[in-house]
């Protein structure tokens, strides 16, 4: 059984987080992974490094990461939100199976957010699994972290 | 001449401070001029022969053939690959890319294609779990099975596949392209071993793996083993063609999936060339004649983009700078070794197209092929529009991408002219500054010891990701357009939307059943071969892996014929050469 890859934690400046309103305490932690054997990370890393430059502290799994690692790595880092992007076709049967192992370990109710190469007749159906929102190519950094924010705000209230 | 420049020296200096200052004060936001104007300043050590030259001579700027192969059909056009064309000597070549499901889907998609006319020999897309050295009953590739691609575990499924291949299509008179890369070694086994089995000489085997392991690492993400016990297995594959394959090309490198991962223009150049300069370097190191084997090297393509003028600037600084490589540091004397052989040239890179008002994409694939056209290749739409929307392309967007490809050389002619910028001054101020570019930045990764020591030590990583973050905030921040994705995306504008109204010859059925009956299939196939001769074979191959210098493919032959998978021999691989840990960025 391999270990899981150490996380890569994608640093930004304190002087980024505090300037939009995150203070060390309470900035959004997200995890970002690449689940299955889809070897096209470009979206990932973008949406990584865009996060951290709104403030949000960014874990980045790496490629090849199984479902059973992203639920373990989401635990240990103790995310707020898992993001997965999948570029494969291989969406449905990769989400269901994440989301299942986040329930499992007893974290169902983080947050988990889709992006990649999802038509848009399987956006409904990830919904129906508990994805939060499914980010479709040409979203902008900026619309990921507001609804995340958003949601965030919402569900302490 | 130095009074000529002068002159124009001195007439620029007025029109800048007279109809130039003029026009600016028009425009007071404006900080530059929003076009500029080359004149003969901008190329003033332009000297023809030694930077332009003759199309299919030294240094090949202005083209790799002396004409383009396709201009003189002017009945058939589009991309070289399309298997309707017929080249020199009526013998056809390879497809469009396809393959799904399992080997009977893409069989019986191939079979249709056939009795339609289709002359082209298969160009095989592989599904992940295949291309990652995987069979399709592991449990860690559960939902990927024939996703991508079509599943290959053992023989069997190539068999399969080939089966409409026969007689005046059988493999001695059809070309195969695999885009294959981290187990190539093993598809090249599995073509010969086909070829053993149905009594053709191995000599007659046409194919084209893409077998460039080291982009792997960088930009597409399908490796298994670390970089230099892959460049043990391209070394095997390199020595193993050039003895036996005389017909099979050694590799399809170049940067297009550098590009598409983020990397600038620049670094799409200088890091192709420089993997290239790895693989020729194993081929010199393995006590071959660079002669030899140069020839067989071909590309599947560089990046694009949507500037088309840099786009066509790009081709012609690449061909020169691999010209001049394989010259001066590899001291080729056959000019075959010194071509770069690609099927297309400029184009627009997919990544340019955009899930927002598809249709758009065809426009902007005109002008990719317009730039591929004018830069010394064919003209190629390509990605069909309905690219981002997922996997798949419909026949109604692979029509009109053909079609594109037949208007401009048919109606418009653009294969009329060859190079049509040569010694236009920004044309070859634009080559110049890109083929700069590229050698600066090639020269710093050979610093370090060459493609394989900067992916060891991150540096190529970190730069096309550090490419692409950079893009992306331009977007964001609406320095770089993109017409309906962060501008003219107001509420007057029509999304306009497309359909896919002829049903695809892939079955979407078939795809989701495929993997539930391959992993059937493949217990099927281990259960009824000879187990004990299996077990022998694998032994076998791990010893002859612990040794640098034997060569595996004669190995991987003799196991594809007793039907071990291709998982079996990857794991024997990945318990001597261990796997691929990527460092962090």
């Amino acid at each position: 059984m391999k270990s899981p890859p150490p996380s890569l934690a994608v640093e930004g400046s304190r002087e980024d987080r505090k300037e939009v309103g995150m203070s060390e305490e309470r900035k959004i932690k997200i995890l970002v992974a690449k689940p299955g054997l889809d070897g096209h990370d470009r979206g990932a890393k973008v949406v990584a490094y865009g996060l951290r430059d709104a403030g949000f502290e960014v874990i980045y799994t790496g490629l090849r990461q199984t479902p059973a690692q992203i639920a373990n790595a989401a635990v240990q880092e103790d995310v707020d939100v898992v993001g997965l992007s999948i570029l494969s076709g291989a969406h449905l049967s990769l989400v269901q199976r994440v989301v299942q192992n986040l329930k499992e370990k007893g974290v169902g109710e983080k947050m988990v957010i889709v992006g990649g190469i999802i038509p848009q007749e399987d956006v409904a159906r990830l919904k129906e699994m508990g994805v939060a929102e499914v980010f479709i190519p040409g979203a902008p950094i900026k619309t990921i972290s507001e609804f995340i924010k958003a949601k965030k705000e919402s569900g302490e209230s | 001449m130095k009074e000529e420049l002068e002159k124009i020296a001195e007439r620029r200096k007025q029109w800048e401070e007279g109809p130039l200052k003029k026009a600016m004060s028009r425009f007071p936001y404006l900080r530059e001029p929003p076009t500029k104007f080359y004149t003969p300043l901008d190329t003033p050590d332009f000297e023809f022969l030694e930077k332009v030259g003759f199309p299919g001579e030294y240094p090949y700027t202005a083209g790799t053939y002396a004409t383009e192969p396709l201009a003189g059909l002017a009945k058939l056009a589009a991309m070289a690959r399309k298997g309707a064309i017929p080249a020199a000597g009526g013998l056809t070549r390879a497809g469009m890319y396809s393959g799904y499901g399992r080997a009977e889907d893409t069989r019986d998609f191939y079979k249709q294609r056939i009795s339609r006319g289709g002359k082209a020999g298969p160009n095989l897309a592989f599904d992940l779990p295949t291309q990652c050295g995987y069979d399709s009953d592991n449990p860690l590739v559960e939902g990927e099975v024939g996703k991508v691609g079509v599943c290959v575990d053992t023989l069997r499924d190539f068999e399969v596949i080939y089966e409409p291949y026969q007689g005046e299509l059988n493999i001695d008179k059809i070309a195969s392209n695999f885009t294959i890369n981290a187990p190539a070694n093993i598809f090249i086994a599995m073509y010969c071993a086909l070829a053993e089995k149905r009594g053709i000489p191995l000599e007659k085997l046409r194919a084209t793996p893409q077998n460039d392991i080291i982009k792997e690492f960088i930009a597409r993400g399908t490796y298994i083993f670390p970089p230099r016990p892959s460049m043990r297995l391209f070394k095997d594959s390199l020595v193993f063609i050039t003895r036996h394959l005389p017909n099979v090309n050694i590799t399809s490198m170049g940067g297009y999936h550098i590009r598409e991962a983020g990397a600038t223009r620049e670094q799409d150049l200088a890091f192709s060339m420089a993997i290239a300069i790895s693989y020729l370097q194993a081929g010199v190191e393995a006590g071959l004649d660079v002669d030899s084997f140069a020839p067989r090297f071909t590309f599947n393509a560089f990046g694009g983009s949507m500037e088309f003028f840099k786009e066509i600037a790009f081709q012609r600084a690449a061909r020169r700078i691999y010209a001049r490589i394989l010259r001066e540091k590899f001291r080729a004397k056959d000019a075959r070794s010194m071509l770069i052989r690609q099927p297309i040239a400029a184009h627009i890179g997919p990544s340019s197209t955009t899930l927002q008002r598809p249709l758009n994409n065809l426009t902007r694939t005109v002008l990719g092929a317009m730039a591929g056209a004018l830069s010394g290749g064919p003209p190629a739409a390509f990605p069909p529009y309905d690219e981002p929307l997922g996997l798949g392309w419909s026949l109604e967007a692979s029509q009109l991408m053909e079609d594109v490809g037949r208007i401009l050389t048919c109606e418009a002619k653009l294969l009329e002219y060859s190079d049509p910028f040569a010694g236009s001054y920004l044309m070859e101020s634009l080559t110049d500054e890109i083929e700069g570019a590229a050698w600066k930045e090639l020269e710093k990764i050979e610093g370090m010891g060459g493609a394989v020591a900067a992916i060891e030590n991150g540096y190529l990583q970190r730069e096309i990701a550090r490419s692409a973050h950079e893009r992306q905030k331009r977007i964001e921040e609406g320095r770089d357009l993109i017409v309906g994705v962060n501008c003219f995306t107001g509420e007057q504008e029509l999304e306009v939307t497309t359909t896919r109204l002829v049903p695809h010859p892939y079955d979407p059925q078939k795809r989701e059943r495929a993997e539930e009956e391959q992993v059937a299939s493949v217990k099927e196939v281990k259960r009824s071969r000879d187990n004990r001769e299996v077990a022998r074979l694998l032994g076998e191959l791990k010893e002859a892996a612990k040794k640098e210098d034997e060569n595996l493919i004669p190995k991987f032959i003799e196991c594809a014929k007793a039907y071990v998978t291709e998982q079996e021999m990857c794991d024997v691989l990945r318990e001597v050469f261990g796997e691929y840990k990527p460092a962090a960025i």
